[in-house]
């Protein structure tokens, strides 16, 4: 097996971290930079920027998770793609290779949104075991980390085609808020990486490394520390514990299926919001008969995706809008919570350009005829935005082991159940309807109302909960049953905000990487 | 033109079993493009990325012995109910014929190959007018990103007046 970064013997107890991805990789790189001897499993290989492909089809079967899922719910999605949930990463710096860059923050009211909202029937709402003034230094930290624009003297990005549709759209619209950014990817360049060069291909992983990823950035500088060792092509399949209720090591496959076993001090699970849970759920044992650190029942519940949706306008004039940063371009004015719109909560509007194998299979999925082919008709003509916002937590929306799907090791699939709440619904109406005002106000002949795509935003499933009761883990990402057990990913958020998580993600891994060092530095780990 | 391997979006192949593609008659073929003409309707494409798109569909069979034996007489089928000839039928006959079978599991599994094999071909991509790999190129950071020049040049820092209102209750006057 190809190792990266300072050997490390599979006996010697140290802390394991399971995904390199947003959570994964900033929790390794924190630790290691510590002091802290780290082993970090990946079930994906170890690709870098050479890899890359500007190119969307090869690009997403290179590195999308394909592993067998299912799905039901009466989301669009389980009857379009029944077995691809979300779009996910499985390589090294996990779906951080594949994302925008957009990195707004979560409002204070976002952290208290059982007390913000009120009882919204069918919602799971609870108020996050963390505010927004906690958080505050952390998102600095991650601000300057990932290189955010418009942030700590980081310059703004320039216009593009597409943002300039948005943008006069916005104001003419009487949108106040809008800016290319906050978006970590280099206008200038920054951090030892260069200013981007608009390729246009943020989402096939970023050949020039002006993006942020902790491809680029954490782990790399994890293994320089000399405490870090990377294992690729790795995939946990199940936590142990001893005696004491502690758990004690990590099973893992290698690419030809062999099972290792790493000893551990410590875990942080990190692989994205279905396979973490999936992982605790496999781990069950006499002592954690649901799963590991399930006592409370909500692993895997309250898994959320993000409002999603996209608006594609037709212009008499063209746009290329694929040419430049993909999602440069941010309007917040929606981003309030207002009830009197109808709706709890709110929503950010986003630029958004696919090519046209992606436009074509995701813009209205299962069309076509002469509808369906004006739309590409016009693609270069076409201006597109993205609508993501704060969707509800159900306890219903949930991950669970497929009783008779299996996975290419003979592990059951996960299987992956979502409704859309009356207030998704709601908010999705409106957001439709803001994205037709800004893209008339910019003269378009036509706007196409795109459904959700497969989730890039996974969320929740193992909620932070101040009350052991209502969710796995307390407000460090720890778990409530099992006090050496971490969750280091988007799956700890306890409500999904309207904001893109990535920054959040990071910004809360930072946050618990400093409370794990504490811990073991006090000898209570 | 389409990459064979890259033309595959996932799909439930769970029951499926792999064998042989479907051997099609040359009459069956023909069908099949004149099919997906029908289906996808560019007036700008000539019969090159619907011929390589026929390729794909074909080659997919493989991975679904059912529809490999099933897409030969479906596609005899369209010509029985054309009265013999879906060939010579008028576009909107031939329209209106798929849309009555716009359900049957052959003609959503052909396209959902063809959705993604038609749009990933090069020559389609000139058609449409994307530009697509650009890396190598530079970018497009000098081959025009911000060469929009029908709208005037927007603000791109963000408001520098008043904070957003991030709340709004009934009680309060807000905007
Ligand atoms: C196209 C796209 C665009 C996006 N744009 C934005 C954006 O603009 N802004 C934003 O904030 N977010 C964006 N996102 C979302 C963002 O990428 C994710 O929210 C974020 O990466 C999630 O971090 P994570 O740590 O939870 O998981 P990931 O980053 O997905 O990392 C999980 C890792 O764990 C690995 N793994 C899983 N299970 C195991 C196992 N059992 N053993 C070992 N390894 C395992 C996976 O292979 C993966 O590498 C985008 C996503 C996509 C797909």
């Amino acid at each position: 097996m190809t190792t990266h970064g300072k050997p490390i013997p599979q006996d010697e107890p140290v802390v394991v971290v399971i995904g390199s991805g947003a959570g994964g990789g900033t929790v390794a790189h924190e630790l290691a930079a510590q002091g802290v001897k780290v082993v970090v499993l990946e079930a994906g290989p170890y690709l870098t920027a050479d890899d890359y492909t500007n190119d969307e089809w090869p690009a997403f079967n290179q590195m999308a998770w394909l592993d067998m899922r299912t799905t039901s719910g009466s989301y669009r999605v389980a009857r379009d793609f029944p077995n691809l949930p979300a779009w996910i990463v499985k390589a090294v710096g996990g779906t951080t290779t594949h994302w925008a860059g957009a990195t707004p923050r979560f409002m204070a009211h976002e952290f208290a949104a059982r007390s913000t909202y009120g009882e919204v029937e069918g919602a799971n709402l609870l108020d996050w075991p963390v505010t927004l003034e906690e958080m505050e230094p952390w998102y600095d930290r991650a601000e300057k980390a990932m290189g955010s624009s418009h942030r700590h003297g980081r310059p703004p990005l320039p216009a593009n085609n597409n943002y300039k549709v948005f943008a006069n759209g916005a104001e003419r619209a009487g949108y106040t808020y809008y800016a290319t950014g906050p978006y970590a990817t280099n206008a200038e360049p920054y951090d030892g990486r260069p200013a981007t060069v608009q390729d246009g291909f943020n989402f096939q992983g970023d050949k020039s490394g002006a993006k942020w990823s902790t491809l680029v950035r954490e782990i790399p500088r994890a293994l320089e520390s000399g405490n870090a060792e990377l294992r690729p092509l790795s995939q946990a399949v199940r936590i142990t514990h001893g005696p004491d209720g502690r758990v004690d090591a990590v099973e893992y496959l290698d690419a030809d299926g062999n099972l290792h076993r790493q000893a551990t001090r410590a875990v942080c699970v990190a692989g994205n919001s279905i396979e973490t849970p999936r992982l605790l759920l496999m781990s069950d044992s006499p002592s954690h008969p649901d799963g590991l650190a399930n006592s409370s029942g909500q692993v895997g519940r309250n898994y959320m995706r993000h409002l999603t949706g996209s608006a594609y306008a037709r212009f008499e004039q063209p746009v290329r809008m694929y040419r430049g940063e993909t999602m440069a371009g941010i309007i917040a004015d929606e981003a309030v919570h207002d009830p009197s719109r109808g709706f709890v909560g709110g929503y950010y509007m986003e630029t958004l350009s696919l090519g046209p194998a992606f436009l074509a299979s995701f813009v209205e999925p299962g069309s076509w005829g002469r509808e369906f082919t004006r739309l590409m008709d016009a693609y270069a003509h076409t201006a597109g935005m993205w609508l993501v916002g704060e969707d509800m937590p159900q306890e219903s929306n949930r991950i669970t082991l497929d009783p008779d799907v299996k996975d290419q090791w003979g592990l059951p699939a996960p299987h992956v159940h979502f409704d859309d709440h009356p207030n998704d619904i709601a908010m999705r109406r409106h957001a439709y309807r803001a994205a037709d005002t800004i893209y008339r106000a910019a003269g378009a002949l036509g706007v196409h109302h795109t459904p959700p795509y497969p989730a890039t935003h996974n969320l929740g499933s193992c909620r932070m909960a101040a009350d052991p009761a209502d969710g796995p883990l307390n407000g460090w990402g720890q778990a409530h049953d099992v006090p050496n057990l971490f969750v280091s990913d988007g799956s700890v958020m306890t409500t999904g905000g309207a904001a893109n998580p990535t920054l959040t993600i990071v910004a809360l891994a930072m946050r618990q990487a400093d409370h794990l060092c504490e811990l073991l530095r006090t000898g209570e780990l | 033109m389409a990459d064979k391997d890259s033309a595959t979006i996932k799909r439930d192949t769970s029951s499926a079993l792999r064998g042989g593609p479907a051997a099609l008659t040359s009459r069956q073929r023909q069908v099949l493009v004149r099919l997906l003409r029908v289906a996808y309707p560019h007036d700008s494409f000539p019969d090159g990325p619907y011929e390589r798109t026929a390729d794909a569909v074909v080659e997919a069979t493989a991975d679904d012995r059912r529809l490999a034996a099933t897409l030969g007489p479906d596609l005899d089928m369209l010509d029985t109910i054309c009265g013999g000839d879906f060939l010579g039928a008028p576009d909107e006959e031939a329209t209106l014929i798929l849309r009555e079978y716009a359900d049957e599991p052959y003609f959503r599994q052909i396209r959902g190959v063809a959705v993604v094999a038609l749009y990933d071909d090069r020559e389609v991509w000139d058609l449409l007018g994307y530009e697509g790999p650009s890396f190598d190129q530079g970018g497009y950071l000098h081959r025009g990103f911000d060469d929009l020049d029908w709208l005037p040049d927007p603000r791109i820092t963000e408001f520098d007046g008043e904070p957003r209102t991030e709340m709004r209750t009934p009680e309060e006057d807000s905007r």
